[in-house]
Parts: structure tokens; sequence; C-alpha cells
């Protein structure tokens, strides 16, 4: 533990030296009389120093994982702070952790034995919790040791997930049994149409009743049920925010909510980061690939970059054919813009959500601003009627809007627009 | 802002009884201790301990203008002085202290008011037996003389030793 002595303590050995040479020199006793309160508190002072506290501690968490808005409780076991009249203790916290009981820093006695903090986890992210700082004091704060003690402990907040009723279907299945009713025709439970008997089909799938009609032999046609692919392609490159909220949050959000309700489905699900920093999880199903992805999600950043990114970067099993991309973006670089429309030219089944950046930018006052501001929103607009050309659906999600009733909108624009097929 | 308001009690207390002590040169005794209140003040308001000597200096330096200027043979409140100071830095240190929001127990305040009371009335009780000692007549001479010196150069060696 490094030891730091209040400056006080000089400054009474100081004046209690000064008091005395000048009570000798001029020969007053008042003098000396007035130094030795002084005197008095530096020997104390001196001898306080000769105890320090042996501090020692283990920090533990209720849990290591949470969701957005739990608590997680914090306990630090001290011991070896007999010594001590005073310790204060500051466990130092990110910007999404808060303490609960406004007891951060706290200041407990010397004998104390364990110190419990709430956390209240007000945003998703990874964080390390600890070491927590002490500061051990003596009963007149003549002398304090400071020590970082209990290491660090791993907390994963997850983001909280957006209740979904409906979710949009992919144009196309893949060949996995699902719960996606396919197009095409198989075997299935949903009734798909009626067809001549050929040799091979089975006795159960003929239609007596359209045979007996016909006079001769007609089978039913079912759709398969067979799953999708979802690649939920997310756009990092930059973040606009406003105090804890902003852009890239409402991805994560959205990312989470998505995968997770896709994965309930069968589906297989894969992420991209598209960004300064690109990373991918190849689609796949089941509860561990939602770990993954969440995983994924919690160390999510913006990494500044200006170099040129494209799809070449991404492996060919990251966007698998016939999946649905859908891409969460704030449309704040050409560059994502840029490779939507490759995917879109390359035949991919894309969706454009665009997480709106406008309620997280203010214009300043002044006229050149306001400008600028209005120019701003109109290249917008023409980015927007850009995707609508090339047949994309894209819909705006601002903060505060259900997820749900922005998926309506796309569901709206696909039973009118269809993508044409060469 | 209590213990900042008895800190700045305490040094009054001091400053008015150094004026009252040789009123002839209360002007510069009030222009000294002046110029100490306003370092309290300021070390009272932008937390920083480090001008506190200064003040008491200023203050002390004041004190002991009067105490020469005056007619007094014998200053009998020259302990409570010394107290009077030493109670006003450590109040205005612990005032300083708890600008800093922590999540204070009572029970640590307690002790710590317990504690301040202890030293300040130990040193009033100090700085009364040298007066008494000094007002009993056992005589003078070269002895007291190199105890009195000791007691400074052991004053002087425990400042560098509290520095170091």
């Amino acid at each position: 533990m490094s030891r730091r002595d209040s400056p006080r303590l000089v400054v009474y050995a100081g004046l209690a030296a000064i008091g005395l040479v000048a009570g000798l020199a001029v020969g007053r006793v008042e003098l000396v009389a007035l130094a030795a309160p002084f005197a008095l508190a530096a020997a104390v002072g001196a001898a306080l120093a000769r105890r320090p506290p042996r501090l020692e501690g283990v920090l533990t968490l209720d849990r290591e994982r949470a969701l957005e808005g739990d608590d997680v409780r914090a306990t630090l076991e001290l011991s070896g702070g007999e010594d001590a009249s005073r310790i204060d203790i500051l466990l130092p916290l990110s910007d999404e952790l808060r303490e609960r009981d406004r007891r951060n820093p706290a200041a407990v006695p010397g004998s104390a034995e364990r110190v419990e903090l709430t956390l209240h986890c007000d945003r998703w992210g990874a964080f390390r919790i600890g070491p927590a700082l002490v500061r051990a004091r003596d009963v007149l704060s003549f002398h304090t040791w400071e020590a970082a003690i209990g290491g660090a402990k791993p907390l994963r907040v997850y983001p909280s997930v957006e209740t979904m009723r409906s979710l949009l279907e992919p144009l196309e299945t893949q060949v996995y049994v699902g719960n996606q009713v396919s197009r095409t025709r198989g075997d299935g439970i949903e009734f798909a149409d009626i067809r001549e008997w050929h040799p091979g089909d089975r006795l159960r799938r003929v239609n007596w009743r359209a045979s007996a009609r016909r006079g001769e032999l007609w089978v039913n046609e079912q759709h398969p049920e067979r799953n999708t692919d979802i690649v939920l392609f997310l756009d990092t490159f930059i973040d606009a925010r406003l105090g804890m909220r902003g852009t890239l949050d409402m991805t994560v959000r959205a990312a989470a909510s998505l995968a997770h309700r896709y994965l309930q489905r069968k589906d297989r699900v894969g992420i991209v980061s598209f960004g300064g920093y690109v990373s991918w999880l190849v689609p796949a199903s089941g509860t561990r690939q939602l770990y993954r992805i969440v995983d994924s999600l919690l160390q999510m950043g913006i990494v500044l970059s200006f170099a040129t990114k494209n799809l070449d970067v991404l492996p060919p099993r990251t966007l698998p054919p016939r999946a649905l991309v859908l891409a969460l973006t704030p449309l704040l670089d050409s560059r994502t813009t840029t490779a939507l429309l490759d995917l879109r030219a390359r035949g991919f089944d894309l969706v454009v959500v665009e997480v709106s950046p406008v309620p997280f930018v203010k214009p300043f006052g002044d006229e050149l601003s306001v400008l600028s501001y209005r120019l701003w929103s109109l290249s917008r607009e023409a980015q927007r009627a850009q995707f609508e050309w090339a047949g994309i659906p894209i819909v705006s999600w601002t903060d505060g809007e259900a997820l749900d009733a922005v998926l309506e909108e796309v569901r709206a624009f696909r039973r009118y627009a269809r993508p044409v097929r060469a | 802002m209590t213990l900042a308001a008895l800190s700045a009690a305490a040094y009054g207390g001091v400053l008015t009884w150094s004026c009252l002590l040789a009123t002839r040169v209360a002007p510069l005794t009030l222009f000294l201790g002046g110029a100490g209140a306003l370092l309290l003040g300021f070390v009272l308001v932008r937390s920083t301990e480090e001008l506190l000597g200064s003040a008491l200096l200023l203050l002390g330096a004041g004190y002991v203008l009067g105490l020469l200027v005056g007619r007094r043979s014998l200053d009998e409140g020259a302990p409570l002085v010394g107290a009077g100071l030493l109670l006003c830095a450590e109040l205005a240190t612990w005032s300083v202290e708890l600008r800093f929001r922590v999540a204070l127990e009572p029970a640590l305040r307690l002790r710590r008011a317990r504690a301040v009371g202890l030293l300040v009335l130990a040193g009033l009780a100090s700085a009364s037996f040298v007066l008494v000692v000094a007002a009993t007549s056992i005589g003078g001479g070269l002895a007291w003389a190199i105890l009195g010196s000791a007691a400074a150069v052991g004053a002087i060696a425990l400042a560098a030793f509290v520095r170091s």
C-alpha cells in the first residue's frame, strides 16, 4: 500500500519548530505555549504512521451475466483493516453501470469486513468490475494508505429483447426442416394444389374426392416446412449519439431481438458487423448461436477507418444463397450504401432498416447550420430513393418506435413489389 | 459547511484576541490576520489544504506582534490561542475532506469529532502546562536553555522526518 501524508502534518511540525525557536530567541514563554499544541499534534501524527494497515480484499459479483435493467450485487470482503480508523472504497464503474444506493464511494470503519454495493445495469455491454480502490486513514487523517484490491471480475450485460409478434418472412427457404412454409411443393402440411397421379406417388396423398369426380387418380400437393437463413447486416461505421442513446445502441438492441426471435423459429441466423472493424458469424441455429451472437454484439463498437470496404472482405459462407439479409444502418457512411446495393445486385433478398440518426442530430441555431442540416436531410432522402429504385424495401426506424411496426411496413412493401429475377 | 464556519469562527476568535492584546498595532495585526483569513477562505472554498500553513503562520505572526508590543508580562490566553489555531486547522481540513462526496457512516463522524476534540484538549493542556511551568519559580539557567534548544531542534527534526 502506498502511503500519503497530510500536508498539515508538516505545517504542524514547522509551526512548532518556529514557535520554539522564536520563544527561545525573544524569551517569551507564550510562544512556546503557542507551539505546544502543534508539537503534540505532529508527535501524534508521527506515532500514527507507525502502524500501517495491511488491507486485503476479495471482490465477488452475485452473477456474471445480467440483462439490461437488472441489479447485480458486488461484495468486497475486507481483511487487515483493523489498524485503520476509516476505509474509503471506490469501485470504478463505467457510465453504463450505476451504483443504486449512492454508496460509491463509501467510507466504512476499519473494522468492517464486508461492503456490499448494488449495481444497476443501465445499458448492455461487456464490463470488468474492479479492482476496488481503497484508501485507509488514521483517526485524524494524518496519513492515508492507498491500494487497489479485489481483482477484476467480468460482467456481461445483455441487451433487453423487444417483444415481436411477427417476423419478416424471407422470399425463399432453405433445404432443412423448419417452421417456414416454403413456396415450393413437396411433403408438408400446408395444402398447395392437386395434380395427376404419377407412378411412385404414395397412396395416402391421393385426393379421393377429386379422383372420383375426374375418373382418374389425382393427388394432393403440399408446401413443405423449411427453415430460412437470416443474415443481420449491421453498419458500425458511425454512431450518432445523444447521451446514453445512439444509433449503435438501437442497432444492437434490434439485432438481439431479431436474432432471438428468428432462432426461436429454428431458422439459421448469422451476423455481419460491417464497419471500421469487420466481423461476422456464419449462420447457424440453436441457443448456442444466440449466445454467440449476443456475445459478439456486446463487443461491437465504432472503429474509425477510412479504408475502402466492400463485400469482398467477407467470406462467402457468411452470406449463403437465398438468405434474407436484414441490414440495420443509420445510412451515414457511403461505404455501407455501396455494399448494400452490391448485395442487391448479387440477387440477395435484402431489406434495409434505416436506424434514423435524425433524433440524435440537432442543428445549431445559426442560418448556416440550419441550411446544412436541411441539405443533409435531402441527401438522406436521395439515398433512400436510391434503394427504392433498386427495388430494395427501406424503412426508417426512429428511437422509441416499435420494431414490429417498422417491419410491418416492409411486409406492406413486399405485397406490392417483388424482386424480378432474370 | 458547518465545519468551515466553525473553523472560520475559531480563526476569528484568535484574531480578535490578537487585536485586543495591543490596540496600538491592532491595524497591523488585523492586516496580517486578514491576509491569513483570505488564505483560509481560499482553502475552504477551493479545497487546497496546502495554503493552510500560511494562513496559520500569518495569524500567528499577528499574535506575536501584539504580544511583543503589548505591555503584558505574561499572556494567560496563549494556550487558548494555540489550541484555537489547532482547532481551526483541524476543522478546516475536515471540512475540505468532506467536500468529496463519500457515503460516510455517522459513527465515523463521531469518531473523528472525538479525536479532534481530544487532540485540541490535549494541546490546550500541554500549552497550559508550559505556562504553569514557566510561572513556577524553579530557577533558570543554562540547563533550561539547553533543554529549550533541544526541544526546538527536536521539533525541526520531527518536521524534517514527517516531510521525508
